[in-house]
Formats: C-alpha cells, sequence, structure tokens
C-alpha cells in the first residue's frame, strides 16, 4: 500500500514513538523508510554569518546524535533508514521533501502543546496534516 | 547615575535581548536593537562616556568580524561578476535613496548622503542564513551572491570613510598607514599566530585590537571612519582568519558578549517610537525606494550574467537585505551631527525592514529550486542531507 514512508523526528518524546511506528510500517509494508530532521531554530536576520555559523555547529552537532540515533534503531529493527538533515521550517521543509520525493505516506508524533498554545499557534501536526499532499499518520 | 547601576541596567537589558533572541531564533543584535528601543523609549536610558567608547569598539570589531568572514576562494573565482553586481548593488541605491531624500524629502546634502550610504547596503549574513536553507551556499550561483554582498558592503564603508573625510594631512598620513598595514597584515599576523600560541591572557586578540585601534584612531583625526579601516584589515585578513577557526570564536565570544550589545542597545536607544509613527509613509517610501533601487541596478545585470528570470530576481532581492553596516551609517551621521534623530529613526526602521521584507517575499515567491542540483552534486548539503542507509555504515 505504501512504497515510501517518511517519519518526521526531532527527539522529543512524540517524535520517537513516530519513529517506532514508522519502522514497524515500513518492515510490515516492506516499505523504503526516509526520516528527516529539520533544522529549524537558526538566528534569522544576524549581524555576522558567524553568528549564525555558532548556533548551526551546535545544531548539527545535536542532529548527528539524533540521527546516531534513528540509525541505532533502525538497525534493531532490522529496517533500512535514509537519513535527512535539514535547515528550515518544520512544516514547509517536511512538505518540500514530499513533494520532491514521491513519499505516499508521513509519519509524525503528537507534541501536546497546551489547548491555549494551539489555539494561538496551531500545532505542527495540524499543519503538516494540511499542506502535505499524501496521507499522515499522527502517532499519539 | 552610579556607574554600576548604568551598567547593570544596560546588561540586564542585554541579557534580555540574549534570551528572547534564543527563544524566538532571532538575531541577538535586532533583539537587542528592539531593546534599546524600550530601553530608550521607555527606561529613559541615555548613553554616556564610557558606553560610547565600548559601542564604538563594538561597532568596530563588528565590522572587521563581517569583513573577515569572505570567502577569497569564491571572490577569485567570481570577481567580475561580483564586482559589477555588489558595484552597482551598492551605487544605484546610493544615488537613488540620496536624490529621493534630497530632491523629495527635502534633508540637507549631509543627511542625504548618510541616507544613501544607510539604503545602499546588503547584509552578507541574511543572505548567507537563506542561503543555507536552501542549500544555494554550495552552488556557483550562492558563492557569486556572496561574494557580490562582500562588495556592496565595501562600496558602503569606502562610502561611508571617505565621503565625510577632510582632505588634509591628516587624510594622506592615514592612506598612506592603511595601505602599507593592509600590504603587510597577512604575513606579519600569521608570523605574529606562529610566535604567540593562545593564551588566557588573549595576545592575538590584543595583536588585531592593536592594529584596529592604530587605524581607527587616524581614521578619526582624519575625519574618516573607523569601521572603513576595520572591514578593509578584515578582508586582507579573511584567508588568515579561516585557517584560526578557534581564534575567531574567542572574538566573537567577546565581541558580542562585552562590546556589541552597548553598540545595538545605544542603536536602538535613539529610535523615537512618536516620531516612528509620523514617518510611516516615508520609511514605507523608502523602504521601496532601497528594494526599486536595487531592482533596477542588478536585476538587468544578473540576466546579462544569464541567470534565469527567477534566480535573478530571488538575487536582486537578497541584494536589496540590509542590517548591520545600515545601522552603523546612521549611527555615524547622527553621532556626528549630520542627520537628526527623526531622520535616523526612519533609516533605521528603514534598514530593518529591509532585513525582513525582501527576504519573505524572495522566500515565498522566488526560491530557486536548488535540492536537485545539491543532491547531484553529492556534497555535503549543509553537512546535511546525510542519505546513508544504516547496513552501509
Amino acid at each position: 500500500m505504501y512504497t515510501r514512508i517518511l517519519v518526521g523526528f526531532d527527539g522529543s518524546e512524540g517524535a520517537e514513538r513516530a519513529l517506532n511506528a514508522g519502522l514497524a510500517l515500513a518492515k510490515a509494508l516492506e516499505a523504503e523508510l526516509h526520516v528527516i530532521m529539520v533544522e529549524e531554530d537558526l538566528p534569522k536576520y544576524a549581524a555576522t554569518i558567524g553568528e549564525y555559523d555558532e548556533v548551526k555547529q551546535q545544531r548539527d552537532a545535536y542532529f548527528a546524535q539524533l540521527e546516531r540515533q534513528v540509525h541505532l534503531a533502525a538497525q534493531l529493527a532490522e529496517v533500512p533508514v535514509q537519513t535527512h538533515i535539514v535547515t528550515g521550517h518544520e512544516v514547509w521543509s517536511i512538505v518540500d521533501f514530499v513533494k520532491h520525493h514521491q513519499v505516499d505516506l508521513v509519519v509524525i508524533g503528537h507534541q501536546g502543546h497546551s489547548t491555549l498554545h494551539e489555539r494561538v499557534f496551531g500545532s505542527t501536526a495540524s499543519s503538516i496534516v494540511a499542506h502535505v499532499p499524501c496521507h499522515v499518520l499522527v502517532v499519539k | 547615575m552610579n556607574v554600576w547601576w548604568t551598567a547593570f541596567i544596560w546588561i540586564a537589558l542585554a541579557l534580555a535581548a540574549s534570551l528572547v533572541s534564543v527563544r524566538l531564533a532571532l538575531s541577538v543584535a535586532l533583539a537587542e536593537i528592539l531593546f534599546g528601543v524600550l530601553g530608550g523609549n521607555v527606561l529613559h536610558i541615555q548613553p554616556n562616556e564610557w558606553i560610547n567608547f565600548l559601542a564604538g569598539l563594538g561597532g568596530v570589531l563588528l565590522t572587521f568580524l563581517a569583513g573577515a568572514e569572505i570567502e577569497p576562494e569564491a571572490m577569485r573565482q567570481h570577481w567580475k561578476a561580483a564586482l559589477a553586481i555588489g558595484f552597482v548593488s551598492f551605487l544605484v541605491p546610493f544615488l537613488g535613496a540620496m536624490a529621493y531624500v534630497y530632491y523629495v524629502a527635502g534633508w540637507e546634502p549631509n543627511a542625504a548622503k548618510i541616507a544613501g550610504v544607510a539604503l545602499s547596503t546588503t547584509s552578507v549574513a541574511v543572505v548567507y542564513a537563506v542561503m543555507i536553507e536552501t542549500g544555494m551556499n554550495r552552488t556557483s550561483l550562492g558563492k557569486l551572491i556572496l561574494a557580490a554582498c562582500f562588495v556592496t558592503d565595501l562600496g558602503t564603508v569606502v562610502a561611508l570613510g571617505l565621503l565625510f573625510a577632510e582632505a588634509n594631512i591628516w587624510l594622506l598620513v592615514f592612506v598612506i598607514v592603511l595601505a602599507v598595514t593592509l600590504a603587510i597584515a597577512p604575513s606579519l599576523t600569521r608570523w605574529f599566530f606562529r610566535m604567540v600560541s593562545a593564551h588566557t591572557s588573549e595576545p592575538q586578540i590584543k595583536f588585531i585590537l592593536l592594529l584596529l585601534l592604530m587605524l581607527g584612531a587616524l581614521a578619526v583625526k582624519a575625519k574618516s571612519e573607523a569601521v572603513l579601516s576595520a572591514y578593509l584589515l578584515g578582508l586582507v585578513l579573511a584567508g588568515t582568519m579561516a585557517k584560526n577557526r578557534d581564534f575567531m570564536h574567542r572574538m566573537r565570544t567577546m565581541t558580542f558578549t562585552l562590546l556589541t550589545p552597548f553598540y545595538f542597545l545605544k542603536a536602538g536607544s535613539y529610535i523615537s517610537l512618536p516620531a516612528l509613527w509620523g514617518a510611516a509613509g516615508l520609511i514605507s517610501i523608502l523602504l521601496v525606494v532601497k528594494i526599486a533601487a536595487k531592482v533596477v541596478g542588478c536585476y538587468p545585470l544578473c540576466r546579462a550574467y544569464r541567470m534565469p528570470h527567477r534566480e535573478a530576481t530571488y538575487t536582486t532581492l537578497l541584494m536589496s537585505t540590509g542590517l548591520t553596516f545600515g545601522t552603523i551609517s546612521a549611527l555615524f551621521g547622527l553621532t556626528h551631527g549630520y542627520i537628526t534623530q527623526l531622520q535616523y529613526t526612519v533609516l533605521v526602521t528603514v534598514v530593518i525592514g529591509s532585513a525582513l521584507v525582501p527576504t519573505i517575499i524572495a522566500q515565498t515567491f522566488f526560491k530557486p529550486a536548488v535540492e536537485e542540483e545539491v543532491e547531484r552534486e553529492s556534497a555535503p548539503v549543509m553537512q546535511q542531507q546525510a542519505s546513508v542507509a544504516y547496513e552501509d555504515r
């Protein structure tokens, strides 16, 4: 049914549940599994390149650690995985990836923000559901 | 006011700005300017002599760091196109903004010159961040755009340094000493860095400070501006600095912790909120003038260098951004009495607007599709597109 699955991963508890679900689905369906990690909190409108680069290096180190975590989980589940670390807005980076790589299922975790937060800012999960042109599995 | 109390208030604002910038993923410079606005308009903070010195030194070091970030190799590869696009990107907005405020808004000639310089800039750092997001930083188009941005900023600091200088013996002395220093600085710095390794007392940073302060002292004596020599020194030392990343990190930490907060808070404190509302029309028009002038200057050149419409528009919009040098130019004008506080408020607001508006338009409507190119190159997309199956590891 699904041939290419994408999991959004940021190291949170919700994302870990999504990763586990993605691994199980990919194994059961023999689908290609991709995991995307988005570095989104880099300083906007920086005064110097160095200001941006220093934060970027910290984020790169953190996401490299997450990447190792994903590969370890995939190894244990015996599922091949391709990881992608990209920079940008969390929602639009995932939407762009889906469009460019013909993904047919996106698996994401539910963050569980407060009702007020979700009313004001909306949740990442609902934004992804609204904008990706494929099926989405939100794991709670 | 007790000096410790003054320092406490300024550092409290700087700390608040840092926390907000981290939380909102916003540049600390922008956050400090905004907290400076708050400090100036609500707490009524006023820079005194020692704050002015720290702020001035912060501006000089910030300019040096900005100059030292150039990639000499990229500049060598694309020097012809970068010079053409970068120079036009400086000249047309400089003339356009200057003409508009002089002929239409009725500003004094010196105020018009400051407006021209402040609105001619391009923010290299804003452009760089956008390129990292799109992956364009590794494409030849991306390298060309960045090199052109450095040329634009060079035009800005040269204009700022020379437009208001007095033609006297000190200017001649300054130019000669500057030329000699720039010629010998790379080899002298390499030699010094080899002789003296990194140490808690930071002799390497003190050496660079020594050069900057010597040139700054002569620049001020010649009625020029210390940022000119700082930027040029940064440019000639860029290759050496690229090999001393740890040194750059330490220098950046010192600058951003102790000096630039005073600079950006001071820059923000002079923005008058009541004046802002009254000048909203002029601010909007000047923002349009800046972007329109960049379009008139850069777009045809980009097309002449065979960029497709989308890439040419994207490049032009990115060249329309501004922040650091625009603020530096406006603050120079205010502190030297060339512009009023109202004019300063207008210019800095336009500068901040130019960091935001063109970037948003470029990212939303003209983002070039470069991902495929990057993947084909299988270069380390920001170290980011690490597509490796686990069994390959």
